[in-house]
């Protein structure tokens, strides 16, 4: 209990959420369930920390909003403006997001603004949920989740936005859909986000249950794409993001003989011959 | 042939597609393919029989229907009685359907009620058919199908409109979506239901070919939910049931509805051509020849 006041703050509604999950009691890494209101963090640090290598063209997006990166209007609003600068750079292709704090990458929509809120700003927290989706699932970017966290309702969506997820492997950390063990209801564009990622059936039966799943049984139904060590979560996303990255749109229009040649000529020793020298880098490490 | 003869009865259509498919040869449970005109039982003794506990808002109901469970008008009115009357019931929030008869869950759609009938009495047949699945699939309780037999086409579909599926782990119970084996088509409602379930390729790849998967591919390609020993068949629905029952029914039911609402619709706005096309098929002299051909090739297995 000391450990939970320890971590009161501001605190993510899908934390609630997490603690009243089926999976919840079974050792598994629960988000805090506690908030206090003295300690609410209001202060204008930014909860959003943005690096662009330019030379890679590859920005990390670390969340650093404590202590569960709970996606208030501030927050949002925040990675939005983020998402656009970096949609609207041309040096910047890719986009890793990733959590700063310990064993959480978000706990997902911020309760306190659902909690004795006018409706109208319920609305704008609301547009600002929205918006945060459709910047992310329709960004024009390789984006990947590096998921070193758990990671409830909210911020399972944010990472089923994103082209590609790689949680850390480890069964205390769960993702999920979890909103009806709170008794309320995905909408319907969270759902078809989840149909989209891992079918019909699996969908259905996780939205019913409201099921957080452990991140090795998250990868068993496809809810993320890879499981990797804690440590190597970032580093994977940025190697697999160059292999994303390395197949620019003209190298795939390239003739397919020119590609086999290339694969044949890769396979056998000495180096290979002028013409296949001549081929592009990039088709060479695609053909490899 | 002695035990297939004991088992003669009125005999569920889809158990005649069951002995025709690909799987049915190869030691699996195939439901009796006989019939005889003279055991049809046309008693009232109910086909159904439902057991709700109040206290855990559990009903259970079992099909007992000898020899096959085969849905005839009789059987799915019976059924649709029933499962509106726990709908309006506030005390029921859950349903288990399971068989009372051995190695059979349900053996599909009654070729009898198909067989040289008037139209009308055709269209009255499929209209009962597409209000079980309409009941079952948009119902707001949770459902389960305890499945403690052999379950090939309509006692499939009936299965797939439950929300979870528990099969008997024995690989001579068979399960399945087996129309084209007998050259007809499952209409566009029961293969949306199994792409919701299988996905569409394991879908495509079923209905063409007509597959009656055994329980254990069943279970791997999705189309079952869980295999435990038959004797835990129902327990563990029971079990599986007072864990869907934590979570907070408005939720789960607009969830669930959400999820299910755009398929449901889709019949409800075609159910007239639906009937209509089902018995303009099913009345062609092509299909009644078949069917009569099968009738008599049972008869003179039995003689």
């Amino acid at each position: 209990m000391a450990n939970v006041l320890r971590n009161s703050a501001k605190f993510g509604f899908s934390g609630v959420l997490s603690q009243l999950s089926i999976h919840s009691r079974h050792g598994r890494e629960c988000v805090s369930p506690c908030f206090s209101l003295q300690q609410r963090n209001n202060s204008t640090s930014p909860k959003i920390k943005v690096d662009l290598d330019s030379s890679t063209g590859v920005a990390v997006l670390r969340m650093q909003s404590p202590p569960v990166n709970s996606l208030s209007l501030d927050f949002l609003t925040e990675f939005c403006i983020n998402l656009e600068k970096l949609e609207m750079d041309r040096s910047c292709r890719g986009l890793i997001i990733t959590s700063t704090l310990s064993k959480v990458f978000s706990a997902g929509l911020d309760i306190m603004e659902m909690y004795g809120k006018s409706p109208e700003r319920c609305g704008e927290f609301w547009k600002a949920v929205q918006e945060m989706w459709l910047k992310l699932y329709g960004s024009n970017m390789v984006t990947m989740a590096a998921i070193n966290g758990s990671s409830p309702a909210g911020g399972c969506l944010m990472s089923l936005g994103c082209d590609y997820r790689i949680m850390a492997d480890n069964p205390r950390y769960s993702i999920g859909l979890n909103e009806t063990q709170l008794g309320i209801v995905a909408p319907f564009w969270f759902k078809d986000t989840l149909v989209n990622t891992v079918g019909n059936r699996a969908a259905e039966l996780s939205l019913e249950l409201g099921l957080l799943y452990s991140a090795p049984d998250a990868l068993k139904i496809g809810l993320v794409d890879q499981l990797v060590p804690e440590d190597q979560v970032l580093s994977t996303a940025q190697d697999t993001m160059s292999k994303w990255l390395a197949v620019p749109d003209h190298a795939r229009q390239i003739d397919q003989c020119v590609i086999s040649v290339c694969i044949y000529y890769i396979n056998t020793s000495p180096l290979p011959p002028d013409h296949a020298r001549q081929i592009d880098q990039c088709v060479i490490s695609v053909c490899i």
